[in-house]
Order: structure tokens, then C-alpha cells, then sequence
């Protein structure tokens, strides 16, 4: 029987607006767009400040540390994570005031408790690419 | 947005068309929306050349032809002096119907199809582009399935959320499904609470039976003006009475509630604007992609507080002779979804019980109907596009 092929997890695509975020990501460094006029970070990175609507905004990095707000347990295989389901996706609201969602390292389901810290790492993507995902902060 | 542009309440849909949802049609989105149309032409005696204005939906199976619109009227022999190409996912249907009401009182056309296709089973392109290819999918944060898990676990350690009561929900719609021949054949069992409780989880703390099937199908109405409608002599009638649309609800908060949507703005809103309130809604056919989708919409039109959407549902009959008919004919989530032109499902299904012709599962003297779209689901928020309209007989 053939063994169907499967695809490959997905890599990020970097654009003009978003190269700084993945250049910084190779040195593990987490970077937000920081809206001065506004004094508000946004992620993800955007062409211009979802706060004021001007494009002058800066990358500040963030300290990378933040606490789970929700959690999902991902159980169907999705594209490119056959062999990682099941694994646990979690919002995280970030020290800066930003959510992102990432997946949870060394982080069971039933551990992973609303209020948890969390703190940034990375995950090794094919190629040179490295993506953000969240494992405890003690 | 004070203003209701509808308040003459002289734009009228005059005919509905639907055909089977099915899982694997074999057949193109054009082909679907043929048969549609052939549907409406021949309830109504009008023919392709009377129709000057088309209002479609984008298939997903069509994503990448850009020139969509203008080759699905050349398949279907159309003439539109208006035409409208609508990609908002579930909201397209009704956001359709609302331009065609628009384009008809600026005098742009006269007789509006709005004709809804998908062909899933073809080609469901699973690129969207942007943030959700570059911040989302690599991640494993991978389409609404995923989305709707975090945002029911937001929900649930707010308000704690009650299993049952989407089972009921589950159940209701389903016995829709089994009087409904058009709902996709796989999906007219009988559902119990224990089949549904014990239902496959996918994403914690959603079930399969919380999901949608994606499948084929197509859909949709005519729409004129009343005037218009008289003079081809219109036996049956619906009336456009109010409509409200919001896209990208919020955008400026960074940390929402991410089951707060546009609805708590549209919801009331298009209530105001047809001057009534929950209290004299008739029957309300939400869109439901997932079931907690309808508990978010209940709360936030305001039918229940927020956190009492579980008790509403537990403590209301829902069923056609209910106080609150929902979804009679198994809503999207019994009847299948017919990709993008899923909208259709509930759209469809309102106008069918203000005709009179939902036969067993008829709706007792439904004077009025409330009918949503969502469309899309974006970063940790909610929903891309939120839809309300108010039909009338």
C-alpha cells in the first residue's frame, strides 16, 4: 500500500513588514511593534498601527514572558503536525499587553493551567527558520 | 449608523431556491449554481434575460479565478448590468442580499440573483494568506477548528460553560435535518444526548458534533423591488426590513474577550432599525459554523445575559413549535455546509418558512425571522464579519 506523502509543517513566509521579526527570531530575540504616539504594542507585526493608523512604529523586544489565558488541546492532524498531534495550543497574554498563541513545550493538557507563566522559545523549523512557541516559566 | 436604508420595506425576495447538500457532488461550483438558478427561474416564470443584476459568492473551490464573476455569468447565460463578487465566508449570502436591496434602490438593475455555490469536495484551498500563513499555521494554529477550542475554553472558565445545553442545541437541530430533505443524507439520524457527550473530541473542549461538514451545495434568492414584484404577480413575498454588517470588530483592543464579536453591535442594531426587540423575533436562524457559535450570538443579540446563553438553550424549546424556533432545518451543522455558500443554509431556510413551505417542520404563523452570517475567524478575535438581517411577510 502507498504511503501517502505527507506535506511538510508550514514555515513563515517573511514579508517586507515582517523580516525584522523573523531576523530577530534566528537570535531568539521575541520583537513587538511598539506604536509611540499611541505608547501600545501590537502583534502581529502590521504595515501600520492598528491604535493610531500611522506607520511609524518601532521594534521593541519583548521581554518574552507572559501568562496562559486559554488552551485548546489539538487532536486532529493538521497539516505538516501528524506526528506531533496531540499537542497543546495556548493563547498567552504577554507582559506587554499582546496575545499570541503558541504551542505549549513540555506542557500537558492537564497541566496547563489559566494564570500559568509562560516564557518564549523556539522551535527549529526546517531550513534556517526558527518559530516562537511558550514553555514554563519558573 | 443610524439610518435604515430599508425602512419602506420595499425590497422583496421572491423566490429561494436550494439544491441537495451532498458530500461529493462531482460537480462544479457553476454547475451547482445552475441548478439553482433553474430552480428560480421556473418558481417564478422569468427567464435568464430578465435578470440584470448577480450577486455571488467566491467558492472556495474557485479561489485564484480571478475572473470568477464574469465566467459564471457566461456559464449561466447572464446579462447582469450589476454584478457583485462577496468573499466575507459565511456572511456573503446575506451580505449579498443587503447590496442587491442597495444596487435596486439606486435604480442599477431591477431583478437581483443572489446565487451561492461551493463546490468543497472539488478543491478547498487551505492557503489563506498573511499572518494566518506566517504567525498562525506554523504554530499549529491551524483554521476556525482550533480558534473556536481557545475561544470556548475562554468562554467556559468565565461562565462555565454547560455541556448539555449544546447537546440540546445538537438535538433540536438535528430532528430539523431528518424532516429536511435537502441536508446532506449522512447527517439524518437521530441524534441522542449521549451520542453527543460522547461525541469524538477534536480540540478540547470542542466536539466532532459541534462541527460543521463541509460539503457541496449551492443556494439562493431573487430580489427586486416590491413594485416589481407586483407587476410580475408575485404570489409570495419576503420583506427586507433591516439589515447591520461590522467587519474586523475591534481592532483596536489588544486583549479582548475573544468570544465578544460584532454581534452585540449588529445584533441590536438591526433589531432597532426593524423596530422590535428579541421579545417579538418569531424565529431566529443563526449561522452555526459550531454550536457555541449560536450561544455567543444569543447572548451578545441579547435573547439571554452574558454567561446565561447554557440556561437559555437548556430552558427554551427550540423546535419549530417552540418559544424560540432555531434552525428548523437543521442549520449548517445538521444540514451540512456547503463551503462558502453556507450562509445560504439558514438564509434559504427563513425565507422558506415565511413562504409557508417548510411542511412538517413548519414554524406556526412566523411573521418574522432573524437571520446572522460570521464570516472568518481572525487572530485570537472575533468573528472577521458579523451579519444581521430582519425578514418580514
Amino acid at each position: 500500500m502507498a504511503i501517502p506523502e505527507r506535506k511538510p509543517r508550514p514555515i513563515p513566509t517573511p514579508t517586507r513588514t515582517t523580516t525584522p521579526f523573523w531576523e530577530a527570531a534566528k537570535e531568539g530575540r521575541f520583537l513587538l511593534q511598539y506604536d509611540p504616539a499611541a505608547g501600545k504594542y501590537q502583534f502581529w507585526p502590521r504595515p501600520l498601527s492598528v491604535y493610531s493608523g500611522r506607520p511609524q512604529l518601532e521594534w521593541r523586544q519583548s521581554s518574552g514572558r507572559g501568562k496562559l489565558a486559554t488552551r485548546t488541546n489539538v487532536r486532529v492532524a493538521l497539516r505538516g503536525f501528524e506526528d506531533i498531534v496531540p499537542f497543546v495550543l495556548a493563547a498567552v497574554d504577554m507582559e506587554e499587553g499582546v496575545r499570541v498563541v503558541g504551542r505549549l513545550i513540555g506542557i500537558s493538557y492537564e497541566e496547563a493551567k489559566p494564570g500559568m507563566k509562560l516564557k518564549v522559545c523556539w522551535e527549529q523549523l526546517p531550513g534556517d527558520a526558527r518559530f516562537f512557541a511558550f514553555e514554563r516559566d519558573a | 449608523m443610524g439610518g435604515n436604508y430599508l425602512a419602506e420595506k420595499d425590497i422583496v425576495i421572491i423566490a429561494y431556491g436550494e439544491i441537495k447538500n451532498e458530500l461529493r457532488s462531482g460537480k462544479t461550483a457553476p454547475e451547482l449554481a445552475s441548478e439553482v438558478m433553474v430552480q428560480l427561474l421556473g418558481k417564478t416564470g422569468l427567464t435568464n434575460c430578465d435578470i440584470d443584476g448577480l450577486a455571488i459568492n467566491l467558492p472556495g473551490a474557485e479561489v485564484g479565478n480571478s475572473f470568477y464573476s464574469n465566467i459564471l455569468a457566461d456559464n449561466l447565460g447572464l446579462q447582469p448590468r450589476w454584478l457583485q463578487l462577496t468573499e466575507i465566508g459565511g456572511c456573503a449570502v446575506l451580505g449579498n442580499i443587503a447590496r442587491a436591496a442597495a444596487a435596486l434602490k439606486c435604480g442599477m438593475c431591477d431583478i437581483v440573483l443572489c446565487l451561492n455555490s461551493d463546490a468543497s469536495s472539488r478543491r478547498h484551498p487551505t492557503t489563506v494568506l498573511n499572518y494566518r500563513t506566517e504567525f498562525q499555521e506554523p504554530a499549529g494554529y491551524h483554521g476556525p477548528l482550533v480558534a473556536f477550542g481557545l475561544m470556548t475554553d475562554a468562554y467556559d472558565q468565565k461562565y462555565s460553560l454547560k455541556q448539555e445545553a449544546l447537546g440540546h442545541l445538537a438535538i433540536t437541530q438535528r430532528n430539523g435535518a431528518l424532516v429536511n430533505e435537502n441536508a446532506v443524507e449522512n447527517l439524518r439520524k437521530p441524534l441522542t444526548m449521549e451520542n453527543y457527550l460522547n461525541s469524538r473530541m477534536m480540540s478540547d473542549p470542542i466536539r466532532l458534533l459541534d462541527c460543521v461538514m463541509r460539503c457541496d451545495g449551492a443556494n439562493g434568492v431573487l430580489v427586486t423591488t416590491i413594485d416589481r414584484a407586483k407587476a410580475l404577480g408575485a404570489q409570495k413575498m419576503v420583506r427586507l426590513a433591516a439589515y447591520s454588517e461590522i467587519t474586523n470588530y475591534d481592532p483596536t483592543t489588544a486583549l479582548p474577550e475573544p468570544f465578544e464579536s460584532g454581534f452585540q453591535v449588529v445584533g441590536p442594531e438591526a433589531l432597532r432599525k426593524a423596530g422590535i426587540t428579541v421579545g417579538h423575533i418569531d424565529m431566529f436562524h443563526p449561522y452555526d459554523d459550531f454550536l457555541i457559535a449560536i450561544l455567543f450570538q444569543l447572548e451578545q443579540i441579547g435573547f439571554c445575559k452574558r454567561g446565561e446563553g447554557s440556561d437559555f438553550l437548556l430552558n427554551t424549546d427550540l423546535s419549530p413549535k417552540g418559544k424560540l424556533p432555531i434552525n428548523t432545518g437543521g442549520g449548517q451543522i445538521s444540514a451540512g455546509q456547503p463551503g462558502l455558500a453556507g450562509g445560504g443554509v439558514n438564509t434559504v431556510e427563513a425565507v422558506r418558512q415565511l413562504f409557508g413551505e417548510a411542511g412538517s417542520r413548519q414554524v406556526p404563523n412566523a411573521k418574522n425571522a432573524l437571520v446572522t452570517g460570521i464570516g472568518v475567524v481572525p487572530y485570537f478575535r472575533n468573528w472577521g464579519s458579523s451579519v444581521a438581517m430582519v425578514l418580514e411577510n
